[in-house]
């Protein structure tokens, strides 16, 4: 099991956003979590990645304790993550804001004096080409496009080189073009690169197109999991979530 | 064998280096300007100007080091600290307290004890700062910067309180008659530390805080320890603001808690915005242009010192937001232009600059006219129409020809230059370089030398830049150039 999360709890002054919640992820596997806004996804999120604490419960990777570990430190154990709110660095041009990533994950982020212009040049432009941003490697990334942000996103989060990704929204505020591209772009890295894939999503064309488990939060509780299949049939999720829609 | 060859790989390996940082053209400028910069001496004295130039020059260099340590701060790392001053004082006093108490003690190695004085004193100092962001990390840093002051101003047996420390020992040498000793010896540090830190800006290190202070939380999230990071920065910023202070305190053969005060910091804060925060060199040509209008208005007009500042201030934050270098650094690269675009584009920008520089150029010499003989509005009483002696004439006359002569030189420029005819390109320096020896001649050296720096650099990121420098000389190779024309034919 890559990713364990054992009956998580999280109150914020008394308001329980997640209520005993686990969660298993296998390695290799693509599972996505679902559910309506504050259903606590995100703070689900903030929980495996160090973001937050939980109240209760443990979060386990690779049968490793790291619940309360600090961000940085879970991200170096190979764990990779994006964020709803696109995460870039604004001011750097694209090439940096990869080669920043690169940096940190091969530890030289303490060399005080080599120019870093010569520095891991060919890692960068590899995963430059790999999310597909080669041509705008000298373009200033605030100035980018929504999707090439996004892009981007993507780009500085496998320069840690993680086992698994977590991507919260890949897709949010993007148009149906922008949606099908980005969606076909994670599906060929984690394929490629053999990872593991744990997302949340809005769009259920999206979800039921690549998940291949899916667990339903409704209100920091889970209400189901399993193949997209059970899911879909599920009476309880069809009247909280899917009935919303249909 | 595998000892010597491995030996020999690393002679190659350095040699190699040794190669690559003389291809640096960062390193050329740094040796240019201290080649020049350390003969000035000889010319300013040469040239029969005031001594107190070489005193002035001097007090620039450490500003400029003291601003360029702070900058890593608040451009690089984006922490705003309202309390640099402190160590400033601290390394003042570090030197000062063990110069003045310890008879046995070197000089060099109580210089040296003042960078390590100002590091331990960012170490825990920084340790509670960083804890917090944005106005509370400002608010904090403020606070130590006050305690740092107050244990200055108030501990008599120790520091001397508001007295402060006098009479401070230093070697014979540095009080030479034109102190143009301590100005060499305060050049080759200052360069050598700025040219340090500006190795630490473009290092990984550098580029790390940079990204730090563009976003936090992702910073974190590529496994960056941004704590540590940020007190590494916070020290390293500390240990050059301590040298900065301990050469105040040798300039000065003395130390006072004012050196620690808050408004020092305030000071540095300025220049800072004035040249340009997120540059590296923005600080170096603040600490300038601030000194310099010190000097000039204080002199003249102590009263409305303070009131000009404020008012280049709100100019400079509404007009020049990036401060002046990144005015001059600041290009429009949209994306999806092909190349002959961006350089209409670049060339016109290019244009626009110029004449706004000119503008600022002229109104710069006529406030300082203002300021210097305001009695001669017209025509001064002792006017001779000699070209040449400029400075008889009076401000409106003087200012027209300016105008005018100045306008139709740098119309025929400009025009070449959008044209991209080497030879304008050329011209340009020659008339940058004309302007220099003009203002020398014209007993301005000063205004002279700000004025010309700046528009060299100026010129330097727009005209030089590969772009640009291929489009020189032939003028249609620019849309050769463009792939995406090349790929439709």
């Amino acid at each position: 099991m890559l990713l364990r999360v054992e009956n998580a709890t999280m109150s914020f002054d008394g308001f329980i956003a997640i209520n005993d919640v686990s969660i298993n992820v296998e390695k290799g596997q693509l599972a996505c979590i679902i559910g309506p806004n504050g259903a606590g996804k995100s703070t689900l999120f903030n929980l495996i990645t160090g973001h937050l604490t939980p109240t209760e419960g443990k979060v386990y990777f690779h049968d490793q304790d790291i619940t309360g570990k600090a961000p940085h430190t879970i991200c170096q154990f190979g764990m990779g993550r994006s964020f709803q709110r696109t995460n870039i660095f604004p001011r750097l041009s694209v090439f940096e804001n990869v080669q920043v990533a690169v940096l940190s994950h091969t530890r030289k982020t303490l060399n005080f004096l080599t120019p870093t212009r010569n520095l891991v040049q060919a890692e960068t432009y590899a995963l430059l080409e790999d999310v597909g941003l080669v041509d705008e490697a000298h373009s200033t990334s605030g100035t980018l496009s929504y999707g090439f942000q996004k892009q981007l996103e993507l780009g500085i989060t496998l320069a840690s080189d993680p086992e698994i990704l977590l991507l919260d929204e890949p897709t949010a505020g993007m148009s149906p073009q922008e949606t099908t591209n980005s969606i076909a772009l994670i599906e060929r890295i984690t394929r490629e690169r053999g990872l593991t894939l744990l997302f949340t999503e809005h769009d259920m064309d999206v979800v039921f197109s690549v998940a291949e488990k899916i667990t339903v939060l409704h209100q920091g509780a889970v209400l189901a999991e399993g193949a997209p299949d059970e899911v879909k049939d599920n009476p309880d999720v069809q009247r909280i979530y899917l009935g919303e829609a249909a | 064998m595998a000892t010597s060859q491995d030996t020999l790989h690393d002679t190659v390996g350095s040699l190699g280096k040794v190669q690559g940082a003389l291809r640096d053209p960062v390193l050329w400028g740094f040796l240019v300007t201290f080649v020049v910069l350390f003969w000035t001496p000889e010319l300013i004295i040469y040239m029969e100007w005031a001594d107190y130039w070489i005193i002035f020059l001097t007090e620039v260099f450490i500003w400029s080091l003291f601003a360029v340590a702070f900058n890593l701060l608040m451009g690089y790392g984006g922490l705003i600290s309202f309390g640099q001053a402190a160590y400033l004082g601290i390394g003042g006093y570090t030197a000062g307290l063990l110069l003045k108490y310890f008879v046995w003690m070197n000089f060099y190695v109580a210089l040296i004890a003042a960078p390590i004085g100002g590091a331990i004193a960012a170490l825990v100092i920084g340790y509670f700062c960083i804890r917090r962001t944005h106005i509370y990390f400002a608010i904090l840093t403020l606070a130590f910067g006050h305690i740092v002051y107050l244990i200055a101003f108030k501990w008599y047996d120790f520091t001397g309180g508001d007295n402060g420390l006098i009479g401070i020992p230093v070697p014979e040498w540095i009080m030479d008659p034109t102190f143009a000793n301590f100005y060499k010896f305060v050049l080759v540090i200052c360069m050598a530390c700025i040219y340090l830190l500006w190795r630490i800006v473009n290092s990984p290190f550098g580029k790390t805080l940079t990204a730090i202070r563009e976003n936090e939380v992702r910073a974190d999230f590529v496994g960056i320890d941004v704590q540590r990071h940020k007190l590494y920065a916070f020290m390293i910023a500390g240990a050059f603001s301590g040298l900065a202070g301990a050469l105040i305190m040798i300039n000065d053969r003395s130390v006072y808690p004012d050196l620690a005060h808050w408004t020092q910091s305030t000071q540095v804060l300025l220049m800072s915005l004035l040249g340009g925060v997120y540059t590296f060199f923005g600080p170096i040509v603040g600490a300038f242009l601030l000194l310099t209008m010190d000097a000039d208005i204080t002199e003249n007009y102590p009263e409305i010192w303070q009131l000009f500042l404020g008012a280049t201030l709100v100019l400079i934050l509404f007009a020049l937001p990036g401060g002046i270098v990144g005015f001059i650094q600041e290009r429009d690269d949209s994306l999806g232009d092909d190349m002959a675009t961006r350089m209409a584009k670049m060339m016109a920008q290019f244009s626009r600059k110029s004449w706004y520089f000119f503008g600022g150029a002229v109104g710069f010499t006529a406030f300082f006219t203002i300021l210097q003989a305001p009695a001669s509005w017209l025509i001064s009483e002792d006017w001779d129409f000699e070209l040449l002696s400029l400075i008889t004439w009076g401000l409106v006359p003087r200012t027209v020809l300016q105008i005018v002569v100045g306008a139709a030189v740098l119309w025929w420029l400009l025009r070449g230059i959008r044209a991209y005819q080497p030879l304008h390109r050329w011209a340009l320096l020659a008339f940058t370089i004309l302007s220099l020896f003009l203002h020398i001649y014209l007993e301005t050296p000063l205004s002279g030398l700000i004025l010309v720096f700046l528009w060299v650099i100026y010129s330097f990121y727009i005209l030089l830049q590969p772009d640009a420098r291929q489009a020189f000389g032939n003028g249609v190779a620019v849309e050769a150039k463009d792939p995406a024309r090349e790929a439709a034919e």
